[in-house]
């Protein structure tokens, strides 16, 4: 009457039988150079994973003797899996950086400082300082991004706004504004986001004259007038009804909203012409212009760099790696298939990929960037960001008030770092 | 037997099978569109019929791998969990210890911890015991559950003493009760704390991710996770992927959910 | 228990009955041995560890210091903890009613002859099966602002819809329902696995005496399913208490879930305890957040466990 239990218990058996042969394994096996050796190479992004496992292939064509293997966790859980891995002694050899996490991981000793004397000239600065910590450089810059205005040439005619110059003002962008929200049809003239600061907020009031953190990385710039100027940009466009309201923006992200031809603009990450390229209804079209300037022209840069994991059993076979990573041949592979690359001179072909497009905005405005503002602790004080401007943009709290509550609890934060 | 009104139950069962199916009907939708069509708003309701999605799903994943492991890791803690649970849980309903309710408490209190905390502890008991990227990393912890325990427990306080107590006096031991009498009796429970464990261990997705890092290594659910980009993520693909990975675990709960329509009277006496 | 009538228990039988006694106790033992060093090990031990850094500073990666009850007062004074508590709270006292919800479908489920059964509790397990993102999708479509379903329906009437999950005063209640129509796909498992426990004699006695399908859902079904019910009651609190998946995945995470303006009143504790331990680092305040958090998941079921005496109907 209970066959099923038994044959359930044998199966039990079986199963833990065949796992313990199949056995968990260690990477890496000598210490010595001529041995085999394979690398661990953390990335998170499913696009760019063929291009990763392209890079390896060539790098083990000039090191025969070591093996790249491309550990891919989705970007949502990529953080929370290093954090573990480094806890339990296992982080990848080799692993992407990103400027709001780099200072976390090397000032707790986590990741490598590069003892070899590098080039660092052929990388835009704005990069090379954001992985520099205390003096030493960590990590060598693997693509980089700018932040551009993505526009809709069809609602700009329908509007009768001549497309953007490239030296187009505040002002400029105001009065383009008014006229493109078509509040019958349902037409914004931008979404002012507040899930993407990089490509919002940061810029605006960097080019308002204001700035995030001050430089030695201890006080907030959020009590900065000008600061306050900047984020006004965007409570300004949400009260004249030019941008939907938060609670719509919640509802449906502008992206998508954009993608259906209800907003005008939508500032945007180089990265986005991957989606707007392929994407049905703005492929034709879209285009894209600078951003507009404030008191000044700014834009934030910001690129993943290569770092070199502290406990790496094989450090001098992972700074090769990354050193390949870093040179003009890999950058000229990866500028082909996926970001721009970092290295000076071989963004042309990610340029050339989409001529009916101004892509090279976002390589000129690499002249005016500046770089991510971060910290030891970034993910604490952004969180606070949104904690206190969300009432500003729904109106609850004057942003004045917002922006010194944010500046107070930003500085005690920074106090703690 | 009062029928009188099956039309107002078939009504209700109707609407509300509507709701419940719902979300299934959109993913099958949605895993038929192109990407612009699944993400455009307002959503459109036809899908453009791209069947190709599926064979891509093949494309971009060690399907099989993830498969076999999936099945293995499921299995395992099925069988383990309704082995180990059962156990447990006739030893906490029917046999006399001291400490019986001290311990019980113990046992659940495992259930009232938040799962999220476990993450990098166990993390770290894996990296110790040399079991990172491998099956029994995700197969083992799973085979002990509290959850288990408490259901098989309730299943096991609800049946009559009779029998039991007829056996004892025969000169039955206490594994010969539990095995030839209450696992019999108690075979709802266990089919339900089945399909329960299938289904927690079919969708897991954060553990096999976490602790392994090969893709041969990983689940479906985790495998799935991973086609997710930083910027992009193609839901059509994703959803036709999950789709295919449901169809087991739906076939064994449609062959399975006929135990449910057989009851078992269990008075004792047979006929 | 009943001992038979007049015989006193001789030495030997005395003898013998401690002898079955401390077989049976060690039977016992023997039986809960697997999954208790399962449970010791991969589960027990986390905790202890979890406790002992909830009193201290612990670093991202790693390397404590000692601070004491410090994270505790931290945490009673900190009105992000309270207001989690509270959301946390409503999600569980409304997600009660999916309980009642579940017996009900899983006794029309359950009738006899019932044509097409089959489909319908496999309906009806679909949920469960169904990808979460897809799940998401669906429900932020009906919810959504302007082309909803649900607005569409109330703007038939009259009635402009608010933005369901953006705004602070609705935020919680649909996700409410969105938890309850998860749930029944579950709880309604183990309903039907219940029933199929209870006797059909009690049935056919109650139909020969007369008695109409509705008595005999109140007379028979209910008090027999009760310990099924208190275990599903229980699991359900708990559950409920320990909400993350679902918010997680219909607002968002990290930033987006934070620029909702109803993020106040959708924050659970255990969302809460991910920020801190996995976002910014706060690692030892997330371990106290959570062991208070077990704490009062404790207390309710010991709560729980007393009360079943006044409605839990054991045979």
């Amino acid at each position: 009457m209970w066959k099923s239990a038994r044959s359930g218990a044998a199966l039990l058996c079986a199963v833990l039988l065949a796992s313990a042969c199949g056995g968990g394994e260690q990477a890496g096996t000598g210490a010595g150079t001529q041995d085999k050796v394979t690398l661990s190479y953390g990335v998170w992004d499913a696009t760019q994973q063929a291009v990763m496992q392209e890079l390896g292939a060539e790098f083990t064509k000039t090191h025969p003797n070591v093996a790249i293997d491309v550990q891919l966790t989705p970007w949502a859980d990529y953080w929370t899996k290093m954090k573990a891995a480094v806890t339990g002694g296992a982080a990848p050899d080799v692993f992407w950086m990103n400027g709001p996490n780099f200072q976390l991981y090397a000032s707790n000793g986590v990741i490598k400082p590069i003892e070899e004397q590098v080039d660092t000239s052929v990388y835009p600065k704005g990069l090379v300082d954001l992985y520099t910590y205390e003096g030493k450089l960590y990590g060598l810059p693997k693509d980089m991004d700018t932040v551009g205005v993505w526009y809709n040439k069809t609602l700009f005619e329908a509007a009768k706004v001549t497309p953007p110059a490239d030296d187009w003002t505040w002002a400029d962008f105001k009065e383009a504004a008014a006229k493109l929200t078509d509040a019958k049809k349902g037409v914004y003239a931008i979404g002012a986001e507040l899930t993407s600061f990089q490509e919002y907020q940061y810029n605006t009031i960097y080019q308002a004259g204001g700035h995030v953190i001050s430089p030695d990385g201890k006080k907030s710039g959020y009590d900065d007038p000008k600061t306050i100027e900047g984020l006004k940009f965007w409570t300004d466009l949400i009260a004249a009804k030019q941008s939907p309201d938060l609670k719509t923006m919640t509802d449906t992200a502008p992206l998508q909203l954009f993608e259906a031809g209800k907003l005008a603009m939508y500032w945007g990450g180089s990265w986005n012409v991957a989606e707007f390229t392929k994407n049905d209804y703005t492929k034709d079209k879209v285009d894209v212009a600078p951003l507009p300037k404030g008191e000044k022209q700014a834009t934030i840069i910001h690129g993943v760099a290569n770092v070199v994991s502290a406990k790496t059993e094989h450090p001098a076979e992972a700074w090769e790696f990354v050193k390949f990573l870093g040179s003009k041949p890999a950058a000229g592979i990866l500028g082909k298939k996926g970001p721009i690359p970092a290295y000076n001179g071989t963004q042309s072909d990610w340029v050339a990929a989409h001529p009916e497009l101004k892509l090279q905005v976002f390589l000129d405005a690499v002249a005016y960037a500046v770089p991510y503002p971060v910290s030891k602790n970034t993910a604490a004080w952004q969180e606070a960001e949104l904690t206190h401007l969300t009432k500003a943009w729904t109106g609850e709290v004057p942003v004045d008030k917002a922006a010194a509550d944010l500046a107070a609890g930003m500085n005690d934060l920074l106090a703690k770092e | 037997m009062s029928e009188r009104r099956p039309i107002g139950v078939h009504a209700v069962l109707i609407a509300s099978s509507l709701a419940m199916v719902a979300p299934f009907a959109w993913q099958i939708v949605t895993s038929l569109k192109t990407l612009s069509s699944a993400t455009r708003v307002p959503p459109s309701l036809l899908p453009e019929g791209r069947w190709d999605n599926y064979a891509k799903v093949f494309d971009l994943l060690p399907f099989a791998d993830q498969f076999l492991n999936t099945v293995v890791m499921a299995a395992g803690r099925v069988a383990g969990q309704v082995l180990f649970c059962s156990m447990a849980a006739y030893a906490f309903a029917r046999l006399r210890f001291p400490g019986r309710n001290l311990l019980f408490g113990v046992f659940l209190s495992v259930l009232m911890v938040p799962p999220q905390l476990f993450v990098i502890p166990q993390y770290q008991i894996m990296s110790s015991l040399g079991w990172l990227n491998s099956l029994q990393a995700i197969i083992v912890p799973g085979l002990f559950s509290a959850f288990g325990v408490f259901l098989l427990r309730q299943f096991f306080l609800g049946l009559p003493r009779e029998i039991e107590e007829a056996a004892r006096l025969d000169g039955a031991g206490p594994v010969r009760i539990y095995w030839s009498i209450m696992m019999p009796l108690a075979r709802p429970g266990l089919v339900a704390l089945g399909i329960l464990t299938l289904l927690w261990a079919w969708n897991d997705l954060f553990w096999p991710l976490v602790v392994n890092t090969d893709p041969e290594k990983m689940t479906l659910s985790a495998g799935l996770a991973a086609l997710q980009g930083q910027y992009q993520t193609d839901y059509p693909i994703l959803m036709a992927g999950s789709l295919i990975a449901s169809l087991p675990v739906i076939a064994v709960f449609v062959f399975l959910q006929r135990q449910f329509i057989q009851g078992i009277a269990h008075t004792g006496t047979k006929g | 228990m009943t001992t038979t009538a007049g015989t006193r228990p001789t030495r030997a039988a005395h003898a013998a009955s401690k002898r079955r006694f401390r077989a049976e106790a060690l039977w016992g033992y023997a039986f809960i041995a697997p999954t208790g060093l399962g449970l010791a090990i991969f589960y027990l031990w986390p905790v202890v560890q979890t406790t002992y850094f909830s009193f201290t500073e612990w670093g991202a990666f790693g390397g404590h210091t000692w601070t004491g009850l410090d994270n505790y007062t931290r945490l009673i004074g900190d009105p992000e903890v309270g207001r989690a508590l509270v959301n946390t709270l409503t999600y569980t006292v409304l997600g009660l009613v999916g309980i009642p919800l579940a017996i009900v479908f899983a006794a029309l489920l359950n009738r006899p002859g019932l044509r097409g059964v089959s489909a319908y509790r496999t309906a009806f397990f679909l949920p469960v099966v169904t990808m979460p993102v897809a799940v998401a999708m669906l429900w932020r479509w009906l919810y959504n602002g302007d082309y909803g379903l649900v607005n569409q329906v109330l703007s038939v009437v009259g009635i402009d819809g608010p933005n369901w999950i953006a705004d602070p005063a609705t935020a919680m209640y649909a996700l409410v329902v969105v938890g309850i129509w998860s749930s029944i796909g579950y709880n309604l498992i183990i309903f039907l696995a219940g029933m199929q426990a209870i006797p059909k004699e009690l049935y056919e006695a109650a139909s020969m005496d007369g008695a109409g399908s509705v008595r005999q859902f109140f007379r028979i079904t209910l008090p027999m399913l009760s310990p099924t019910a208190f275990f599903i009651s229980i699991v359900s609190v708990i559950g409920s208490l320990q909400l993350f998946d679902l918010v997680f995945v219909m607002t968002g995470s990290g930033q987006s879930a934070r620029a909702n303006p109803a993020y106040a009143r959708l924050q659970t504790v255990v969302q809460l305890f991910y920020e801190r331990a996995f976002v910014t680092n706060d690692r030892g305040y997330a371990a106290a957040i959570v062991i208070a958090l077990l704490v009062l998941i404790a207390a309710l079921t010991v709560l729980q466990f007393r009360l079943q005496r006044r409605w839990v109907h054991y045979v």
